[in-house]
């Protein structure tokens, strides 16, 4: 039987991650892999807007810039379109709108004072989170750290960020902003890849969240994701880390409430005493460890994880290279997104609610020449039927209509949340595994019992998306993961 | 016991309330699990004797009965409960407990094992949830069983005697804690030799159409035994001499208990004895593990007091008049002509023969009286005869 000091399952990003950190203090590193290609839903995205000087630093890498100067485009179906210009991380420029000089103004009040928040928010959002209750010193002193740094905000921006961040993002652009298309530029960033919809509670919060992880509020195209993956590659095997793909990990061999080894689809079984699981929660707990090795309180935790995934991704291949009406082509290489109000948010949101697709989706998309790639949403995960994938087209095809004339569409494909979980072993196909709200984030993440990166599992830890600081390409749940377990490595 | 709540819907009756109802001389009703249940039927006293001397006759219906089917029915079983049940027989009946992952307990029950694919459990509180939680990952089901199967508790010295007049076959050689498929006046019961007396008993399981037939059978031969119908009253004094715990009563089901400190773990409750840490997983194993070395803050102990005031409701002191705990049940045992109780005491007072005292406020012609009673720390099970163990019983 083979044996390895650290069994990593998942290729994802994190656990490459993981893997470069542990195998650089000399571990020996096994990476299994379902899928034929490494790097897993990290696929899904072409650039990154940040990378933390934290990961950079751990890994000693450095990542060329991408692109500096970033469109951001609103469509509008009076095809007066708002057109965002962003140099760097936050130098918003509004390029073209049709929103009053008054209304611009407001709007890079909120720009600015979301981005306050979301600093703040950042400055304890790399860290492990701290634990309630535990009783250790560190927990206590990071969780005083935590407030004391809300309450250097000062008093006026305090009560501010403690008035919003339970809030539904409509309410407070309708407290600031008349202008329609720029509500829903910043609701559709608010609500993409939630189960949230522009007037639900929390998307404030999801909102600042995501501009905490990506050091911006519009997710926009820095880094090469590639150049990242790249790297940590490299480092994987410079440090000899063993990476097997196309095998599946059907179990976790466990005795006495430790790990010891794990069990292929092939029927290989690999000893091991330590493993990080980059499966998400769910999946993890109740099919790789088995119920009878958990309490049943934790289980219902498990089991009550929210993960519905709620986007599907589509590439659309035109005949001819595509333009938009009324936009200049140098805007082409930017984002495009439509959602051109709360009103249409929310009724798209609606359907979600009750598990249909939405009729009039929400679209972000990019072009590169002739390909469109739009992630569309609301498209709820299924659990026991799917959706009409021709219906889900169809409703997309009617929006781009209205935008993109004088051409043909040649071939398109769809990813439902149904096929992202066959496809990525995600349970809910959800982006994050998990939805990012306030009950499931920091030390909740992804539920009470299991933060920290450990498990109630002795010698399993987590690693993926499910884990603190959750979704999003950062990296940050594989180091913090990987550290957790060397220092318990070092305590025994 | 005061059910000051106002129904929009009335109460469910049993099988049997056709006659309970005409037994009621008191209209005396408790609510139990959404079903009216006799609390007094004319005189509790009496009804109590009955069931210590010659035999009563409990309404169990409203328990609720779980049915596990499948093949990792045992399986899952010994996952839920501490107890090592993986052992278990066909016929056989355990005394279970099951606890949180925090290691409290949640509720008490019994199980009932018909053969490896199929247990039933039997609780006093609402379960379900937890059962259906605690089964993923198990090729099990569990059903709600409860309202298709009526029950009476027949506790009592005589009760074998009766049964045996009834011409239940072979009911004498029925060991404790076991069951089988018996014949009564024609209908086909299913007879465990279980209660909640402490004394020789058993319990009758039978369709909800035989319930009636069964429930007169057992005053067939009143002429001379004098068989009486026993209301909830009568029960709560027994299972105290029985020394019988009961949650929401003597401690909070960790399910149901709101605030963090009022939840009690096995060894708290004098029930270690049923953890087997050796077994495989189950749920609580981990902090049970932790708790069990650690020494107990306070514990359920039963009391034997000066004097002959039940203690209800009465604080613990020690000598020094400092609060050490809480009497959470108690009474005056007509059978064993003492004063008992239980009640929590703290870490200087769990040994046997320990001093406490108890302040009982006895109210007399609306005067309280307060007394300041000296009690000693004595074992739960205040009152065991032999002829409760005795096989085969006494006919």
């Amino acid at each position: 039987m083979r044996k390895f000091d650290i069994i990593i399952i998942g290729g994802g990003h994190n656990g490459l991650v993981a893997a470069s950190v542990l195998s650089k203090k000399g571990n020996k590193v096994l990476v299994i892999e379902k899928n034929e290609n490494l790097g897993g839903l990290s696929n899904y995205v072409n650039s990154l807007s940040y990378i933390s000087e934290e990961v950079l630093k751990e890994l000693n890498i450095k990542i060329e810039k991408d692109i500096n100067e970033n469109y951001v485009s609103a469509l509008s179906d009076d095809l007066n379109h708002t057109v965002l210009k962003i140099t760097g991380n936050k130098n918003i420029e509004i390029l073209q709108t049709n929103a009053s000089e008054s209304d611009q103004a407001n709007f890079f009040n909120l720009i600015n004072k979301y981005d306050l928040f979301a600093r703040t928010l950042r400055s304890f959002m790399f860290n492990k989170p701290p634990r309630v209750k535990s009783g250790s010193r560190s927990d206590i002193w990071q969780l005083f750290s935590m407030g004391f740094k809300v309450r250097l905000l000062g008093k006026k921006n305090m009560r501010e960020l403690l008035r919003v961040i339970g809030l539904n993002i409509a309410d407070d652009l309708e407290d600031n902003i008349n202008n329609n298309t720029l509500k829903g530029l910043i609701s559709s960033e608010a609500v993409i890849g939630t189960n949230l919809g522009a007037r639900s509670p929390g998307s404030i919060l999801n909102l600042l969240y995501n501009q905490a992880t990506n050091n911006s509020i519009f997710r926009i195209n820095k880094y090469n994701t590639n150049s990242f993956l790249n790297s940590i590659r490299e480092i994987c095997k410079k440090n000899n880390v063993e990476i097997e793909t196309n095998k599946k990990v059907e179990k976790i061999g466990i005795s006495n409430q430790n790990v010891n080894s794990v069990l292929l689809d092939t029927g290989e079984e690999i000893q091991t005493s330590l493993i990080i699981s980059n499966v998400d929660p769910k999946t993890t707990y109740l099919k790789l460890v088995g119920a009878a090795n958990l309490d049943t309180d934790f289980i219902r935790r498990t089991k009550n994880y929210r993960t519905k995934g709620t986007v599907a991704k589509i590439h659309i291949d035109f005949k001819n290279e595509i333009k938009i009406n009324n936009l200049d082509t140098k805007y082409l290489s930017g984002k495009f997104v439509y959602a051109p109000d709360i009103k249409y948010i929310e009724h798209a949101f609606n359907d979600n609610k009750y598990n249909k697709l939405s009729s009039n989706p929400c679209l972000e998309f990019y072009i590169n020449k002739n390909r469109l790639s739009a992630n569309v949403y609301f498209i709820p995960y299924l659990i026991s039927s799917s959706h009409d994938k021709t219906e889900i087209l169809s409703n997309v095809k009617m929006i781009l209509e209205k935008f993109i004339t004088e051409n043909q569409i040649l071939s398109s494909a769809i990813e439902t949340p149904n096929d992202i979980e066959d496809k990525y072993n995600i349970s809910g196909g959800h982006w994050s595994h998990g939805d990012m709200e306030i009950d499931q984030l920091l030390m909740m993440r992804p539920f009470y019992g299991s933060s920290q990166y450990s498990t109630p599992i002795n010698g399993l830890y987590l690693c993926s998306a499910g884990t603190h600081p959750g979704g999003g390409v950062t990296g940050i749940n594989g180091i913090n993961a990987a550290k957790q377990l060397l220092k318990d490595k070092r305590n025994g | 016991m005061g059910n000051s709540f106002s129904f929009t819907k009335p109460l469910l009756e049993t099988p049997f309330h056709e006659r309970t109802y005409e037994a009621c001389y008191n209209n005396d009703w408790y609510r139990w699990a959404g079903y009216k249940i006799a609390r007094e039927y004319s005189n509790t006293e009496l009804e109590y004797t009955a069931m210590r001397n010659t035999a009563g006759v409990l309404d169990i219906t409203p328990m609720h009965k779980y049915d596990i089917k499948g093949t990792d029915a045992i399986k899952f079983v010994d996952k839920l409960v501490t107890r090592n049940v993986t052992e278990i027989n066909s016929g056989q009946v355990m005394y279970i407990i099951w606890c949180n992952e925090d290691g409290n307990v949640i509720d008490d029950g019994t199980v009932f094992c018909f053969n490896s694919n199929h247990l039933r459990i039997f609780c006093a509180e609402r379960n379900l949830n937890w059962f259906s939680d605690t089964a993923i990952g198990f090729n099990v089901e569990v059903e709600d069983v409860s309202d298709t199967i009526a029950a009476l508790a027949f506790q009592g010295p005589l009760t074998c005697k009766i049964l045996n007049l009834l011409n239940v076959k072979d009911i004498e050689n029925l060991k404790p804690f076991y069951f089988d498929k018996f014949d009564l006046n024609g209908c086909k019961v299913t007879i465990s030799r279980t209660g909640f007396s402490g004394d020789l008993g058993y319990e009758i399981w039978c369709k909800n159409e035989d319930a009636i037939n069964v429930w007169d059978s057992l005053f067939t031969f009143n002429r001379d035994y004098k068989v009486l119908p026993a209301g909830m009253n009568a029960l709560e004094m027994v299972r105290v001499e029985a020394g019988f715990i009961q949650p929401n009563a003597d401690f909070m089901s960790a399910e149901q208990a709101l605030r963090p400190n009022r939840v009690r773990n096995p060894y708290e409750l004098g029930m270690g004895w049923l953890v087997d840490l050796n077994k495989n997983y189950f749920t609580g194993k981990k902090n049970l593990v932790n708790l069990k070395k650690k020494t107990l803050t306070k514990k359920l102990v039963g009391l034997d007091i000066q004097g002959d005031k039940p203690a209800i409701g009465s604080v613990l002191y020690d000598k020094n008049k400092k609060e050490i705990g809480i009497v959470t049940a108690g009474m005056w045992s007509p059978s064993l002509k003492s004063n008992i109780a239980f009640g929590y005491v703290d870490k200087d007072h769990m040994k046997i023969g320990s001093k406490v005292f108890a302040e009982i406020y006895h109210p007399e012609e609306l005067e309280y009286k307060k007394i300041w009673a000296e009690c000693s720390v004595v074992k739960k099970q205040f009152f065991n005869p032999p002829r409760r163990h005795k096989v085969p019983a006494e006919i």
